[in-house]
């Protein structure tokens, strides 16, 4: 993506429209060194975020601050997809090969499956997506629907959203709604409204994206509220700290949706630090960056802590499909802190 | 589809024999819960079916299944080379399901297949290889075992070229011998493969002796198994191979090379291998047979 730093602009992030990309940012920069001692054995697990628009570099700096699991939406790839071949392929690399590079880094890679809502617009491809979707959601590793619901909010995107969450009812899967930039209260409400005349358990949903305008309601209703931190929109962690000493840590879990777009694959982290300066008690601190999470995605029965809690031990030269993530005579771990680069 | 110009071309509908000795084993291995998951799933619609196949491990356990040596040899009398010896019990639950497809409609049976591969993991693909001796209108998945063969997976090229017997009926020569040199290659084990002695030929003998001239040249060596597939085709160039073999330090070569002699009608062959009394008595009496050389 291109960046021109001439135009005081920056690149929309998925869930976000441009016209509102410019904003002072609410996100507050932290070091690492100034906060790494605060989050010293505190353990992360990410709820959304796009590793595969994300570096080796955000992979490795992720585990240093100690995410050891996350959750990779299905989503909106930034270039719109022609054919049903680029969605089959998008969605095997959910499984497959995001899934085993997060594995070098010693991170647990989990994943949910679902039509976006942009590219529920295209309804012919829709069609085709939602004729493979099931043999998509009941894969190994797959914690729930996602990330589905409403962009525009038109009929189309209700449509695939109604069908894909009579989908996870049938799989016995978590849902992960995504709400709109544009008119988000009305759209969060309508898709609550929505999930429930649907008859789901509103225990088994994740109102993703939220802010103060739609917490409440979100939590009123049952469901899970998550908040995504992500600099330049409108929820940054200083803010985010404010909700939770407002509201508690009950149903409430953050995440970072980094992606293609600038935003912070450690939001997570950054976050947690700074609830530990503002005197947030520790547990609550853990529920909502660790806990809340698991609990919610792991009704999925896809969920096994043993799996990453322990830590699991890193071989950068084992190989998926013959191939690695090390290119010919590369050293497993290079050093981040030396100018040279070799 | 690719002709491969395969001698065998057989419309072949698998036996409800086979279906029920799965289905035995699976009775074996599962909980009441879990079998009647797989009976559920096996009599639904189509895509039911296929969701079934790819949720098999949601609802069945991984656990390696045993299985009565007696049913073992039954399978092997019916499909000659087809085994489920250390499956594992949701390997054996997704390969059953895949017979339960119904095949009445060819059109809809391969595109369902072809779905089924198309959208797989690691694990659906070797259950999909696993089965291709057992799925109807096997000349139709040629391509795709050929494909397998091509694959850097391990797991999954194991699953078409150990203990399968969809090679040996179907393949081209041209396939087998790629199959036979990828299995050597990447040091496996080739006596794995089922027909290995059935399809030796020529052309893949005087292949490997390049190989072994190659490794030769770089230093290495070469797995004393590969001579097995050489003795009927010895000639001059693959009988200086022998002389190479019994000047060996490794005994395992030396053991090849007479192994290799006595399945050879080449005379030089012969007065070879009588130059090396001990060895010569060993094969003759059977005390040393391929068995010792396989790892």
């Amino acid at each position: 993506m291109c960046l021109n730093h001439n135009e005081n602009t920056q690149n929309p992030s998925h869930f976000e429209e441009s016209e509102e990309a410019n904003v002072s940012p609410a996100h507050r920069e932290i070091a690492w060194n100034e906060y790494k001692d605060l989050i010293k054995g505190m353990q992360f697990f990410d709820p959304h975020i796009h590793m595969v628009s994300r570096t080796t570099d955000d992979y490795e700096a992720m585990r240093q601050a100690g995410i050891i699991a996350l959750i990779e939406p299905a989503f909106w790839v930034g270039q719109p997809r022609t054919g049903l071949s680029s969605f089959k392929d998008y969605y095997s690399s959910l499984v497959g090969w995001e899934r085993f590079r997060s594995s070098q880094f010693g991170i647990k890679h989990y994943c949910t499956m679902g039509l976006n809502s942009r590219e529920a617009n295209n309804e012919p491809l829709a069609e085709q997506v939602m004729e493979i979707l099931p043999l998509y959601i009941y894969k190994e590793g797959v914690v729930g629907v996602g990330e589905i619901g409403f962009d525009d909010q038109t009929p189309a995107e209700e449509k695939y959203y109604r069908l894909q969450l009579e989908l996870a009812k049938e799989a016995k899967l978590p849902v992960q709604i995504h709400t709109p930039h544009r008119d988000k209260k009305k759209g969060t409400i309508r898709s609550m409204e929505i999930a429930l005349e649907h008859g789901i358990d509103p225990s088994w949903v994740i109102i993703d994206h939220n802010n103060e305008e739609t917490v409440k309601s979100v939590l009123d209703n049952g469901f899970w509220a998550a908040f995504t931190i992500y600099p330049f929109t409108k929820m940054g962690n200083e803010r985010m700290v404010k909700v939770v000493e407002q509201y508690g840590p009950e149903r409430i879990m953050v995440n970072s949706a980094a992606d293609w777009g600038i935003s912070d694959p450690l939001a997570i982290p950054k976050t947690a630090a700074l609830m530990k300066m503002r005197g947030i008690p520790d547990e609550t601190i853990r529920l909502v960056t660790y806990q809340n999470a698991i609990d919610a995605f792991g009704k999925s029965g896809q969920i096994d802590v043993t799996d990453f809690e322990a830590g699991h031990a890193v071989d950068q030269s084992a190989k998926f499909h013959g191939n690695s993530i090390l290119r010919g005579g590369q050293q497993p771990a290079s050093a981040k802190d030396s100018l040279v680069i070799r | 589809m690719i002709n491969f110009g395969n001698p065998v071309s057989v419309s072949y509908v698998m036996s409800d024999f086979i279906k029920q000795k799965l289905w035995e084993i699976i009775i074996l291995n599962t909980s009441a819960q879990e079998a009647e998951w797989l009976r559920q799933k096996s009599t639904s619609s189509p895509m039911e079916l296929m969701t079934g196949f790819v949720a098999v491990p949601r609802s069945v356990s991984k656990k390696i299944i045993s299985i009565p040596a007696q049913v073992q040899a039954e399978l092997n009398a019916e499909l000659k080379g087809f085994s489920v010896e250390n499956w594992s019990l949701a390997r054996l639950s997704r390969v059953w399901l895949l017979t339960q497809i119904d095949a009445s409609d060819k059109e809809a049976y391969v595109k369902n297949i072809e779905t089924l591969f198309d959208t797989a993991e690691m694990n659906e693909l070797v259950a999909l290889y696993s089965a291709l001796p057992l799925l109807s209108f096997p000349e139709q998945w040629l391509f795709r075992a050929t494909d397998a063969v091509r694959s850097n997976m391990g797991f999954v090229f194991d699953a078409i070229a150990l203990r399968n017997p969809y090679p040996e009926k179907y393949f081209s020569e041209l396939a087998w011998n790629q199959l036979v040199l990828k299995t050597i290659f990447n040091d496996k084990p080739v006596h794995l493969i089922e027909g290995l002695e059935n399809r030796a030929n020529e052309k893949l003998a005087a292949t490997l002796s390049d190989f072994a001239h190659e490794r030769w040249a770089a230093g290495r060596s070469v797995g004393p198994q590969v001579w097995r597939l050489v003795g009927k085709y010895i000639n001059e160039t693959l009988l200086s191979d022998m002389e190479h073999l019994f000047q060996s330090n490794d005994p395992a070569d030396r053991k090849a090379a007479a192994l290799a002699c006595a399945e050879s009608d080449f005379p030089a062959a012969k007065d070879l291998l009588a130059r090396n009394h001990e060895l010569e008595n060993a094969v003759k009496s059977g005390s040393l047979n391929w068995a010792e050389l396989e790892y």
